[in-house]
C-alpha cells in the first residue's frame, strides 16, 4: 500500500460512486414509476466499462507503470460522462413530470434512486477527470 | 532524476488534460444528441427556430395572413386585457351579506383598515396551472389588494400594514419538494393526502407584533377581513378533520372552515366596531366553497363579498365594488354549504387504492360516484323540496349536519346562483314558449331596476322536471330544480326596463335513460318524461325551487324555508313519454349507451347503490373502498388492450402520393368532406404519422410532406401563461404580418397569466364577457403567435375539496357549458384553437393518473359531459383528454367516450392532445391513436427510432401490416391538419410556402464544441506522446 498515490484512491473513489450511480439507475429502472422505461443499455455498458477500465488501470499499474495504460483514464472519463449524459436524456422529462404534475410521495421517492444514479455518475466522471492528473503508484 | 520525473509530470499533465478535453468533446457530441431530442422544447424556451417557412415574395399579405386584430399595438392588447380584468371582477364578485354597509362613501374609503394576512398577501392564481403572472414594467402590471386600493384611491392604515409586513415569518408556507421546500408568502393548497394549516396570525402574535393594534381600529374603522384558501393543480383538500394539521388546535373542522384564529380576528373586528362604530366586511379569497355559516350569522359582520382568485387586475373590480363605483352582479357558481363533507359526493371523496392495485399500469384507486347526479344544488335543492313534498325519506337524519331531520337551513348557507346587488330589481316571467320541434324553449323575462342606482341584473331560468314512476321503476334520477340557461342585461337605471329573451336548448332538460329502447336498435336515449315541466326563474337555485313549490301549491306551512312566487312559474304539459325528438344527436348520429362499463356493478354485480331520490335515506352513498380488480378487469387495467396484427389490406390506406398539395391550399377549408382532404392526407408518410402522434408534447411539430407548421400549444386558463408575449412575436416589418411588434417593446416580456380564475368568469353569468376573454385570448394568439391554448377547464366541481376547481367554471353543467362555449367560439373567430379539458371525468387530483372513476351513465351524460357537449358541437377545434380512467378503462382508450360520443354523437372534428402522461405503458398509444387521439403530450427526437423507443411495439415493421391502425393513424392527422388548417397557425402560410431546416445559435455552438475540444483532444494527446518521447530521450 506504501506505493499507491493519490490517483489510486480517486480510482477507488471513481469506481465506488460509479458503482452507486450504476446501481441506482438498476434500482430506479425497477421502480414503478420509472419501470415504463425500461434499461438502457448504454448507460449501463457505458458505465461497466468506464468501471473495468479504470480497474485494469490500477491493477496493470500496480506491476508496473506502464504508458500504454494512459489512455484508459481517458476512455473511463469519457465514458461516464457520456453514461451520465444519456442518464440524464432518458429521464429529464419524467423526472419534469415528477415534479410537478405527477408530484406524489411514491413519484418522489421512486426519483431519489433517479437522482442518485445520475449523482453517483456525475461525481464518478469528475472524479475521474481529476484522477487523471495523478499515478496510481509512486514513482 | 529530476528530468525523468519532470517528464512523467509531463505525461500526467497531459494525461488530464487530454482527458478533460475528452470529456468536453462527449458532452458537445451527446448533447447534440440531446438537444435533437428536445428540439422543440429548447426552441420554445430559447425562442429560436430551427424550421423557418419560406413564401415567395410575389404573394400578398392579404392572402398570407387571414386573421386580423383588433389592436395597434401591443399597449392596446394589454390595455384590453388589463380592463376585462378588473370588468371580470366588477361582474364575477358575489356580494353575499349587505345591511346596507356597502358601498362605502367617500369619506369611508379614506380610512381602511386591512385586516387578515389575506389581505396583503391574497391568492390571485393557482399553485401550479393558472399561477398568476406577476408583470412589472409593462403597460398593464399587476397588482395586489393593496396596490389596487391605492390606484383606486382608498387610505389603508399604515401602521396595520407595517404589522402584517412584520409577521410574515408568520405565515409563510414552506411547500416540499425534492431536495428542499419552495417558500410561500401567502396562504397554500395541501399537497395530494396533506393537510391544511392555518397560517392566520392569532390574536396574540398580533398583539405581540404590535400591541396598540386595535387602537388603529378606532379611526381607520373601516375594517376589511380577507378569508383566503388557495387553489392548486396536483392540490387537495381532505374533508372534515383529517384535513387539518393535528399540530393545531384552532377548532377547524374542516379545511375549508374556519380557524379559531379567523375566528378571533373576525371577533376583533366586530368588538372593535361595538366599540368604535365602523363596518366590518369580510372577503373571501377562495375558489373551493368555504364553510361560513358563522360569518353568514353573525350579525356583527355587514358584508360578505367573494371574490375568488382575482387575478393580476381584478383587485381593482373589487376595489371598485367596494367603492361602488361598480354595482356587483356576480351569482354563486357553486353551493355554500353548512358542512361540505355532509354532501352525498363527500362520501366517496379520497385515496382509495385497489387491493390488488399495480403502478406499472398506473392503477391505484378508485372513485365510486355514487351520488349519482346529485352534485351541489341539485343534491341541496332536490332534497329540500323532497323535504317539502314528503317524499323519499328527505326528512330522515342521513347526510344531516346535526344528526336530526335534514333541514335545508341546516345544510346550504347561500345556494347555488345567489347574489345581491346594491340596487334591487323585479324580475317577471312573461312567458314560456316550449318548441319540440325546434327542440327549444323560449322564455320572457321582464326586469326592472327598482332601486336607486344603476346595475345589471342576471336572469336565471329553471326547470324542475316531473319524477314518475317510470323514473322509479328504471333507475332515473331527477333534480328538483336544473339550470336550463341564463342571460344578463346590460346595465339599468333606476326605474328602467327591459326585456330578456332566453332562447335554451332543449336538449339541456332532457334525462338520459340507460333501458330504454333506442332508433338505433341498442339501448340507451335522452328522453322527456310525460307529466308536467315547471319553468321559473329566480335569484338562485333555491329561490327557483320556493316558486316551483309555490306552484305546488306549498308553503311555509309544509316547511318552506320561505313563500316562492307561484306568479313566476310557468308550466308545460307533456302527454306522453318522448324517446324520440332527442334520439338521434345534432350530429345525425342515433344516441345509445357507451358508457355502461362506467356502472361498476357492470363489473362486479350488485356493489354499488346509486343514490336515488326516491329514498335518500336507503340509497345513502356509502364509501366505496378496498375494491379488488376482477381478472377480467385486470385485463382491461393493464392498458394493454389491442393487439398490433396483420389485418385488412394495407395497400388501401395511401400514403406518400406526390399529388402536389399543401395544406395552405385547405386553408380555411371547414368542410371536411371537400375531397381535397383525402388528397392532400394522401401525401403524408406512415412514419410522419407515427412520429406526431406519439410525439405531439407541447407542439404539434412541422409535417413537409404536406407542409404543415409548427403550432405552439400553451396552457392555462388564467391566460397564455407558457411563454412571453415576444417570445414568438413577428419582428419582421416586412412580412405583412398585421401584428408585428419591435424589439423595444416593452411589453415582450408579458406573461399573460393574469385573468382571474375561471369560477369567477362563472359567477358574472354574462356569456358576453366570457365571450370578451376568448376575444382578447385570440387577439394575444395573433400577436404571440401562439394558437393551440388549453384553456377552457370545463371538469364540473364535484366538490370543494377539489383544490383545482379554480381551473373550472362550476358545479352546474349548464353554467360550465355556456360560458365555455361563448369564450371557445369567440377565440375562434381570430383563429386561435382554445380547447377545453379535461375529456372527461378528471374530478379529483387524487392519483389522477389511473384512477378508475365510476359512475352512473344518467350522471356523466347530465354533468360532465353536458359541461362538455355544446362546446363540441359548436365546433371547437381542440381538446385535451384527462389523465383518469373512465371506469377501468384510461380515458385515452374508451372507445365509448372518446369515439361513441366524441367523434360520431358530437360530430367532432378536431385535434385531441393527452394530457401529460409520460409513462409510455398508461399512454396507450396504440389505443389512443385507434379511439381518435391525435398526439400524447411526450417529445423526443424527429425519428422513429426515437418513437420507438419510447412505445417498442410502435415500429414501422409492425404498424405497416395493420390496416385498420394505419387507417386511425391517418384520420388522426387529417382531424390535426383540419383543425390547424381553420386556425391562424397558417398565418404566414400560401400553397407555395416551403419548410426550411435552419442552424439555430445553440447549433453553431455545439458543433463549435465539437470542432474545438476534438481538436484540443487530439493536441492535448499529441502533447502526452511528445511528453512521452522527451521522457524516453
Amino acid at each position: 500500500m506504501k506505493k499507491q498515490s493519490v490517483g489510486f484512491i480517486l480510482s477507488v473513489v471513481t469506481v465506488v460512486a460509479a458503482l452507486v450511480g450504476l446501481v441506482g439507475y438498476l434500482i430506479n429502472c425497477g421502480t414503478n414509476y420509472f419501470a415504463n422505461l425500461g434499461v438502457d443499455s448504454a448507460v449501463v455498458g457505458c458505465t461497466v466499462a468506464a468501471i473495468a477500465a479504470v480497474i485494469v488501470y490500477v491493477v496493470v499499474n500496480m506491476k508496473g507503470v506502464q504508458t500504454w495504460a494512459d489512455v484508459l483514464p481517458v476512455v473511463a472519463a469519457a465514458l461516464l460522462m457520456a453514461a451520465t449524459l444519456l442518464l440524464v436524456n432518458t429521464r429529464v422529462n419524467a423526472i419534469a413530470a415528477v415534479m410537478t404534475f405527477e408530484n406524489n410521495a411514491k413519484n418522489m421517492a421512486d426519483l431519489v434512486s433517479c437522482i442518485v444514479g445520475i449523482a453517483g455518475c456525475l461525481v464518478a466522471t469528475i472524479v475521474a477527470v481529476i484522477s487523471s492528473f495523478f499515478d496510481t503508484v509512486k514513482e | 532524476m529530476n528530468t525523468k520525473k519532470s517528464g512523467r509530470a509531463a505525461q500526467r499533465r497531459w494525461r488530464g488534460l487530454t482527458t478533460v478535453m475528452a470529456v468536453l468533446l462527449v458532452i458537445a457530441l451527446v448533447g447534440q444528441v440531446m438537444v435533437n431530442g428536445f428540439r422543440t422544447d429548447i426552441d420554445k424556451f430559447l425562442g429560436t427556430q430551427s424550421s423557418i417557412v419560406v413564401t415567395d415574395d410575389s404573394v400578398s399579405a392579404d392572402d398570407l395572413y387571414t386573421y386580423h386584430s383588433d389592436y395597434n399595438s401591443t399597449k392596446e392588447l394589454l390595455d384590453a386585457i388589463e380592463a376585462l380584468g378588473e370588468k371580470m371582477s366588477e361582474e364575477g364578485t358575489v356580494l353575499l351579506k349587505n345591511n346596507g354597509a356597502l358601498p362605502l362613501t367617500q369619506e369611508e374609503t379614506q380610512k381602511v383598515s386591512l385586516l387578515g394576512f389575506s389581505s396583503y398577501y391574497p391568492v390571485m392564481g393557482g399553485d401550479m396551472g393558472s399561477s398568476l403572472a406577476v408583470n412589472v414594467g409593462t403597460d398593464a402590471d399587476t397588482v395586489d389588494f393593496v396596490q389596487a386600493l391605492n390606484a383606486k384611491g382608498f387610505k389603508i392604515n399604515a401602521n396595520l400594514q407595517q404589522m402584517y409586513k412584520d409577521l410574515e415569518p408568520y405565515f409563510v408556507t414552506e411547500v416540499a419538494s425534492w431536495g428542499g421546500s419552495i417558500t410561500y408568502t401567502r396562504i397554500t393548497a395541501p399537497s395530494i393526502g396533506g393537510v391544511f394549516t392555518s397560517m392566520e396570525p392569532s390574536q396574540a402574535q398580533m398583539a405581540e407584533t404590535n400591541a396598540n393594534w386595535k387602537n388603529e381600529l378606532k379611526n381607520d374603522n373601516v375594517m376589511i377581513i380577507t378569508i383566503a384558501r388557495a387553489a392548486g393543480e396536483n392540490k387537495d383538500y381532505t374533508p372534515g378533520v383529517a384535513g387539518v394539521n393535528p399540530e393545531q388546535n384552532l377548532n377547524q373542522t374542516d379545511p375549508l372552515g374556519l380557524s379559531d384564529d379567523e375566528r378571533d380576528l373576525i371577533a376583533a373586528a366586530v368588538a372593535a366596531k361595538e366599540a368604535n362604530g365602523g363596518k366590518v366586511i369580510v372577503l373571501l379569497n377562495n375558489a373551493s366553497a368555504l364553510e361560513i355559516d358563522e360569518i353568514k350569522n353573525n350579525d356583527g359582520v355587514d358584508a360578505i363579498l367573494e371574490i375568488g382568485l382575482p387575478g393580476g387586475y381584478g383587485f381593482y373590480g373589487v376595489a371598485d365594488i367596494l367603492s361602488g363605483a361598480a354595482n356587483p352582479s356576480g351569482h354563486l357558481a357553486d353551493t355554500y354549504a353548512v358542512v361540505n363533507a355532509n354532501s352525498p359526493a363527500a362520501q366517496n371523496y379520497g385515496n382509495f387504492a385497489w387491493t390488488n392495485g399495480n403502478r406499472d399500469w398506473s392503477m391505484n384507486s378508485t372513485l365510486v360516484e355514487a351520488e349519482n347526479i346529485y352534485i351541489g344544488y341539485k343534491y341541496y335543492e332536490t332534497r329540500y323540496m323532497d323535504s317539502v313534498l314528503g317524499q323519499g325519506n328527505a326528512t330522515s337524519a342521513v347526510g344531516s349536519t346535526d344528526g336530526k331531520a335534514w333541514s335545508y337551513n341546516n345544510e346550504v348557507s347561500y345556494p347555488f346562483g345567489y347574489g345581491l346587488s346594491y340596487t334591487t330589481f323585479t324580475q317577471t316571467l312573461d312567458k314560456v314558449d316550449v318548441d319540440v320541434n325546434a327542440k327549444t324553449v323560449t322564455a320572457t323575462v321582464t326586469v326592472k331596476n327598482t332601486g336607486s342606482v344603476p346595475g345589471k341584473a342576471v336572469v336565471q331560468l329553471y326547470v324542475s322536471l316531473p319524477y314518475t314512476d317510470y323514473d322509479k321503476a328504471n333507475g332515473i334520477e331527477k333534480a328538483g330544480v336544473q339550470l336550463l340557461d341564463y342571460g344578463k342585461t346590460k346595465e339599468l337605471a333606476a326605474n328602467e326596463s327591459v326585456t330578456v329573451t332566453i332562447v335554451a336548448d332543449m336538449q339541456n332538460m332532457a334525462s338520459w335513460d340507460s333501458k330504454a329502447d333506442n332508433a338505433a336498435g341498442t339501448k340507451g336515449v335522452w328522453m322527456l318524461d310525460a307529466g308536467d315541466y315547471y319553468f321559473t326563474i329566480g335569484n338562485g337555485a333555491h329561490e327557483a325551487a320556493n316558486n316551483i313549490l309555490a306552484a305546488q301549491g306549498k308553503t311555509v306551512a309544509n316547511g318552506m324555508t320561505e313563500d316562492g312566487n307561484a306568479n313566476n312559474v310557468k308550466t308545460w304539459k307533456l302527454a306522453n313519454m318522448d324517446t324520440t325528438t332527442f334520439s338521434v344527436s345534432k350530429a345525425g348520429v342515433a344516441v345509445e349507451n357507451q358508457l355502461a362499463d362506467m356502472d361498476l356493478n357492470y363489473w362486479m354485480p350488485g356493489t354499488v347503490t346509486w343514490l336515488s331520490r326516491s329514498d335518500w335515506q336507503g340509497t345513502w352513498p356509502k364509501t366505496y373502498k378496498d375494491l379488488t380488480a376482477t381478472d377480467t378487469m385486470i385485463s382491461y387495467l393493464d392498458n394493454d388492450i389491442y393487439e398490433i396484427t396483420a389485418n385488412g389490406d394495407p395497400s388501401s390506406v395511401t400514403f406518400g402520393a406526390k399529388n402536389g398539395l399543401t395544406l395552405a391550399d385547405l386553408k380555411g377549408v371547414s368542410d371536411l368532406d371537400d375531397p381535397r382532404w383525402s388528397v392532400l392526407m394522401d401525401q403524408i408518410l406512415l412514419e410522419e404519422c407515427m412520429i406526431r402522434t406519439g410525439f405531439g408534447g407541447t407542439s404539434s411539430k412541422a409535417i413537409e410532406s404536406i407542409m404543415s407548421p409548427l403550432t405552439i400549444q400553451n396552457d392555462g386558463p388564467n391566460g397564455i401563461n407558457s411563454y412571453t408575449l415576444g417570445q414568438y412575436a413577428n419582428t419582421d416589418k416586412n412580412s405583412g404580418d398585421p401584428c408585428t411588434t419591435t424589439a423595444d417593446d416593452p411589453n415582450l416580456s408579458y406573461k399573460f397569466g393574469t385573468m382571474c380564475n375561471e369560477t369567477v368568469i362563472a359567477a358574472t353569468f354574462s356569456k358576453e364577457l366570457a365571450a370578451e376573454y376568448g376575444r382578447v385570448i385570440g387577439n394575444y394568439s395573433l400577436w404571440a403567435n401562439l394558437t393551440i391554448f388549453w384553456g377552457c377547464g370545463n371538469n364540473i366541481h364535484r366538490l370543494p375539496y377539489n383544490a383545482r376547481n379554480h381551473e373550472y367554471y362550476s358545479e352546474d353543467a349548464v353554467l360550465t357549458v355556456e360560458q365555455g362555449t361563448s369564450y371557445i367560439q369567440a377565440g375562434k373567430e381570430y383563429g386561435c384553437i382554445i380547447a377545453p379539458k379535461h375529456y372527461a371525468f378528471n374530478d379529483t387530483e387524487i392519483n389522477r393518473t389511473g384512477i378508475s372513476v365510476f359512475m352512473t351513465e344518467q350522471q356523466a351524460r347530465e354533468n360532465e359531459l353536458r359541461g362538455c357537449q355544446a362546446i363540441v358541437e359548436d365546433g371547437c377545434l381542440g381538446l385535451m383528454t384527462a389523465f383518469n380512467r373512465v371506469g377501468i378503462i384510461t380515458a385515452n382508450a374508451h372507445t365509448g367516450l372518446m369515439v361513441g360520443i366524441l367523434r360520431e354523437e358530437w360530430g367532432y372534428k378536431g385535434l385531441i392532445s393527452e394530457d401529460f402522461i409520460m409513462s409510455a405503458n398508461y399512454t396507450v398509444l396504440k389505443e389512443a391513436v385507434l379511439n381518435g387521439v391525435t398526439m400524447t403530450c411526450n417529445t423526443g427526437e424527429n425519428s422513429m427510432e426515437a418513437v420507438s423507443g419510447k412505445w417498442t411495439y410502435w415500429t414501422v415493421e409492425n404498424v405497416s401490416k395493420d390496416a385498420k391502425l394505419m387507417a386511425a393513424l391517418k384520420q388522426a392527422m387529417t382531424w390535426q391538419n383540419y383543425a390547424l388548417a381553420n386556425s391562424n397557425a397558417m398565418d404566414g402560410l400560401a400553397a407555395s410556402s416551403t419548410l426550411v431546416s435552419v442552424r439555430t445559435w445553440y447549433d453553431n455552438v455545439i458543433t463549435g464544441m465539437q470542432i474545438v475540444f476534438g481538436v484540443l483532444t487530439l493536441g492535448c494527446a499529441y502533447m502526452y506522446i511528445q511528453s512521452l518521447k522527451r521522457k524516453e530521450n
